[in-house]
């Protein structure tokens, strides 16, 4: 069932982003402004045995080289503080930063670069990440126990552990009448948000102004503070309009660099980054996964055990990685009733490339193995998939893999809306095949605050730490706080993505925003709400209960001639008590879970849980392997939907990304660790030609225990299913699975020649 | 560093004598730049300007494409449509519209690409290549052109100025069918023209076969003519496929490896052939070959 109620447009910053009147970070010019370039280690695994800078300081226009040296000696990151803002003496990745420059020129700034003399001695490469876990490995981190840490399970190359322990997964398993084991592996790959990341940062006097493209201004604002030892109010950070995401710009990373180098030369420092640096500096890779699945099968069909393990690649350092081997252990559980399991997931250091929170972080990869592996379950015995999952599939009142016990859940009629809306569109040609998966994310309760105030002529302004990435989820404020006060969205303002002014928040990260921020929002509009109604009722003479706000008006219960307009009361307000609120409200409660988890970071109960299912229609050119994704039908159970334009927005956004994923997304690394694809010539990205028809519903079941008006996170959940459902027809064509994500042409004509022989 | 732009062929070939390099469109040049590849040459003379260099014109002989013919006019041009339909294949597979609209063909084939998608389509056309200089002209067939991966045998002060194309028999049909992992945006894995003339008994009188992204350039598989031996198109397919598979020689890289590359450049010659001989029956085959097919999904 597709949406039926008009649709609002409240994305007040389109216009400004779609003609280009928009200012974007690297768009900021500041009178005196240098240029800032890195030194990046180029290596590896190396220890540096000489690091000169001389001859880079002497190069005309340039007025700071910096490294380590230059700033205070802190460990950062929380809770597992294991890097450092410049390389101290080991480089452990090859985009690890080891000196910055500012200059007059960004060429004279590269010139000072190159003239940087740094001299490695080499250390052995730790690449693969079950081999890293072996005693004799080589360690990336020697020192780690002398790292700050909270409650990390760690291991030799492992920086986190976590398991799922629930009945007797080996003697359940003996028991079974099937049991299917394989492996399935997943490339890294990146967020590839289409602007590269830019810092801006101006010093007056103590205090520091940084301009930043972050999904996460206070994360970036702690970071600073942290790294640079300054108190929190010296720090703002603010930033322009934001080019996009998806997870990449999540976490604090060049902010401090650049205010470093500002600090030192004196003046404002603008860091610009190319496309090659956007896919080899930042640690937010997607994180490579390799899944062992065991699961065992009752005569018919029903799941009785499953024993699982993963190796995550966490790449050289943690950045926001600890809670993934929780969250991959819930993925490959997934949204089934298993009685007996037993999940064991390793986050293992490697010298690549930082993982960490890109779009449903480990999800897509864990669902991808997850669904894969269930079809083939169907398979073994003699069951349709679909069928197979009507068996297994939670129910209202089920228990879940951590032994939650889930309430209403729109899981099963995801499935039947997507299944049955993907066979509607028609018979299959001898090429095609639908492929089914079923998905599953929670929501990320949170703090969270807003301020409005509304103005003398009765315009308002909402003052939100929330920051937008292009989901829309901040503009869908504006509609929360219009419909509460019987106004328009375009009535509203915003302030925000700005630490100086604004109220702390989690960031665009988590799916999160209108989660939290909507549930303050609201509660500072019924804030104002309650003002306006006491000024009516003196206005109107009536009692403030008896007064109803609507269509920018307030007027007596049964009685619309009895008005006065919101403007006129704001204007009244203007010369006594201002109209003015604060919100934050409780957020929801995150769930207990009975099963024995080992390493746990509170994702294995899930507040707001949201349901999906994609089918996917594939085409395979069996010749040559390549695949087209001909329609998507998409069912989501993400609660209330407020904003339907931005809810279709994010489910197709979701679906492209996963078809990436799915088909042409991999980071490719040579035997040195080095990225051999690190830009958008041979890291192939989907583009509007290859969009798939989406066909989106929700089942929207309120959730009392979740964001405003029921409604749940939704960012991430799209992208969950999507590489599964493909993954699933492309088998159903070529009579085999491809156990490797992306599956690129290549990988699926090979899989298929296996099959021919 | 100096930026002449040119008013005038003469004036263009006069800078290049004096050691300036030609910008057209500057889709390879400056991109190239751009990516650090190479740094841009100290003297540029700009020739986009030159009207006369930008035209499709019929001639006693067939037909002229003028070296600063964009892509874009290329796919949509009703002569080359007509009588060099592969070309406008390979023309509407490069890059993207924006890429299409200031791309031209005589930067395409100048920059010597082995992956270049109009190259293989203008042999299997008979094309020929003018060159002007200070000091003269001469034309050379285009296969003689490339002499390895972005080098040509053009001198550097030598202006391609345009493309000569023989008329075609009656009974000619020609077309370019490209791997693509996506559909825009795209840079070919592999990739194959024909060019295929049917006798009256439907049987194969003409073919050749020239194949994209397989060698250091464009290479022709040779013999084809003589390899359909008068049979019809729908007998020698499969040969054909094998003819372009055992003359390639192909690399492995990021994009695929040698043994993929040399498997899926049959399955797009035997594609192109059969587009091409379909196209010579009188078919009337969209353009490109590869949407209007859907190659890249399933024929």
């Amino acid at each position: 069932m597709t949406v039926v109620e008009p649709p609002r447009f409240v994305r007040a910053d389109g216009p400004d982003k779609v003609t280009g009147s928009g200012r974007y970070t690297a768009d900021l010019t500041l009178t005196g402004m240098l240029h800032a370039k890195f030194l990046y280690a180029g290596v590896p695994h190396a220890r540096i045995t000489n690091l000169d800078t001389d001859a880079a300081e002497r190069i005309p226009g340039v007025l700071a080289v910096i490294t380590a040296d230059d700033v205070p000696d802190v460990r950062y990151e929380a809770p597992l503080a294991d890097r450092t803002l410049f390389a101290r003496d080991v480089v452990r990745f090859e985009g690890e930063v080891v000196a910055a420059v500012a200059a007059m020129t960004p060429e004279a700034a590269q010139a000072a670069v190159d003239a940087i003399v740094v001299e490695y001695e080499a250390l052995p490469v730790v690449l693969d990440v079950e081999a890293a876990m072996d005693p004799s490995s080589p360690l990336v981190h020697p020192d780690w126990d002398s790292y700050e840490t909270d409650s990390m399970v760690a291991g030799h190359n492992v920086a986190s552990f976590s398991s799922i322990a629930k009945g007797d997964a080996a003697a359940a398993m003996a028991a079974a009448d099937t049991v299917v084991k394989r492996r399935y592996v997943a490339d890294s790959c990146h967020a590839a948000p289409i602007e590269p990341r830019a810092v801006v940062a101006q010093w007056e006097g103590d205090k520091v102004t940084i301009w930043s493209a972050t999904q996460v201004p206070f994360a970036a604002h702690s970071g600073v503070c942290a790294t640079l030892g300054l108190p929190e109010s010296h720090v703002r950070i603010i930033v322009p309009h934001l080019g996009g995401g998806f997870g990449g710009k999540c976490g604090f990373h060049f902010e401090a660099h650049v205010a470093a180098l500002a600090k030192v030369s004196g003046r404002p420092v603008k860091l610009v980054f190319s496309r090659e640096e956007e896919f080899r500096a930042p640690d937010r890779r997607r994180e490579g996964m390799i899944v062992d699945l065991e699961t065992g099968l009752s005569a018919d069909g029903a799941i009785v055990a499953r024993r699982a393990e993963i190796w995550i690649d966490n790449g050289a350092y943690t950045a926001d990685a600890y809670f993934f081997p929780q969250l991959a252990a819930m993925h490959v559980a997934g949204p089934y009733r298993i009685p007996d399991l037993e999940v064991k997931a390793h986050l293992v250091y490697t010298n690549t490339q930082p993982s960490g929170s890109v779009r449903a972080p480990t999800a897509p990869q864990a669902c991808w193995a997850l669904e894969t592996h269930t079809d083939e379950l169907a398979a073994s015995v003699g069951m349709d998939p679909v069928d197979f999952r009507r068996l297994n599939a939670l129910e209202d009142g089920d228990e879940g893999a951590a032994g939650q016990v889930y309430g209403e859940i729109g899981l099963r009629r995801c499935m039947e809306s997507a299944v049955a809306r993907a066979a509607a569109r028609g018979p299959l040609r001898d090429d095609e095949a639908i492929g089914v998966a079923l998905g599953w994310w929670p929501s990320f309760p949170s703090a969270s605050g807003a301020y409005l105030k509304l103005n003398a002529d009765g315009t308002g302004r909402i003052i939100t730490g929330a920051q937008e990435c292009g989901t829309g989820a901040v503009m869908t404020l504006r509609q929360l706080a219009a419909d509460e006060l019987g106004m328009e969205p375009e009535d509203f303002q915003l302030v925000y993505q700005d630490t100086g002014a604004c109220p702390w928040d989690m960031g665009a990260t988590g799916s999160q925003t209108l989660l939290n921020n909507g549930r303050a929002v609201l509660e500072g509009a019924q804030e104002i709400g309650r003002q306006l109604k006491d000024l009516a009722a003196d206005a109107l003479e009536a009692a403030a209960a008896d007064i109803v706000l609507a269509d920018g008006k307030a007027h007596v219960a049964g009685s619309p001639d009895r008005s006065v307009t919101i403007a006129e009361l704001a204007g009244t307000a203007a010369g006594g008590e201002l109209l003015l609120a604060a919100g934050s409200g409780t957020p929801p409660e995150y769930p207990s879970v009975p099963a024995t988890c080992v390493g746990d970071h509170g994702v294995a109960g899930w507040a707001g849980p949201q349901f999906s299912c994609h089918a996917a229609r594939v085409r395979v050119d069996r010749d040559t392997g390549v695949v087209r994704v001909v329609d998507v039908a998409a069912a989501h159970d993400s609660g209330t939907i407020i904003n339907p334009i931005g809810a279709h927005g994010q489910v197709e956004g979701g679906i492209l990304m996963g078809i990436g994923q799915a088909l042409t997304e991999g980071t490719r690394y040579d035997d040195q660790a080095h990225q051999r694809n690190a830009g958008l010539l041979e890291y192939k990205l989907q583009t509007a030609a290859d969009a798939p028809t989406i066909d989106t519903d929700f089942i929207q079941i309120p959730d009392p225990n979740a964001g405003p008006h029921g409604a749940k996170g939704l960012a991430e959940a799209p992208n969950v299913p999507t590489a599964a459902a493909i993954s699933n027809a492309i088998k159903n064509v070529i009579g085999t699975p491809v156990r490797q994500l992306p599956m690129t042409a290549e990988r699926v004509w090979l899989a298929g020649q296996e099959v021919d022989r | 560093m100096t930026f002449t732009i040119a008013t005038s062929v003469d004036q263009a070939v006069d800078a290049l004598a004096a050691g300036a390099r030609p910008i057209a469109g500057g889709s390879d040049l400056v991109v190239g730049a751009r990516q650090g590849k190479e740094l841009l040459p100290e003297d540029l003379v700009a020739i986009d300007r030159l009207a006369e260099l930008a035209t499709v014109e019929r001639t006693d002989t067939g037909i002229r494409i003028g070296a600063l013919v964009t892509h874009a006019h290329l796919m949509a041009d009703a002569l080359v449509v007509a009588q060099a339909t592969g070309l406008a294949d390979a023309a509407a597979l490069v890059g993207s519209p924006a890429t299409r609209n200031v791309g031209t063909v005589g930067g395409n084939i100048m920059n010597g690409s082995p992956a270049m998608d109009t190259g293989a389509p203008l042999v299997v056309l008979g094309a020929t290549v003018a060159l002007r200089s200070a000091s003269g002209s001469r034309s050379l067939p285009i296969g003689q052109l490339w002499d390895g991966p972005g080098s040509t045998t053009a001198a550097p002060d030598e202006l391609c100025v345009g493309i000569d194309l023989p008329a075609i028999p009656a009974g000619t049909g020609s077309a370019y069918v490209r791997l693509e992992y996506r559909r825009a945006m795209e840079i070919a894995v592999v990739g194959a023209a024909a060019s295929v003339t049917l006798a009256d008994d439907g049987s194969v009188a003409l073919a050749r076969i020239a194949l994209t992204a397989v060698a250091p350039t464009i290479v022709e598989v040779p013999g084809i003519t003589d390899r359909c031996d008068g049979r019809t198109p729908a007998q020698c397919a499969a040969d054909i496929g094998e003819a372009a598979s055992a003359a390639a020689t192909p690399i492995t890289d990021l994009r695929a490896s040698d043994t993929y590359r040399r498997h899926t450049v049959g399955v797009m010659a035997r594609r192109a052939f059969d587009a091409a001989a379909r196209r010579a029956a009188g078919e009337s085959i969209a353009v490109p070959v590869n949407r209007a097919l859907g190659v890249g999904e399933a024929l």
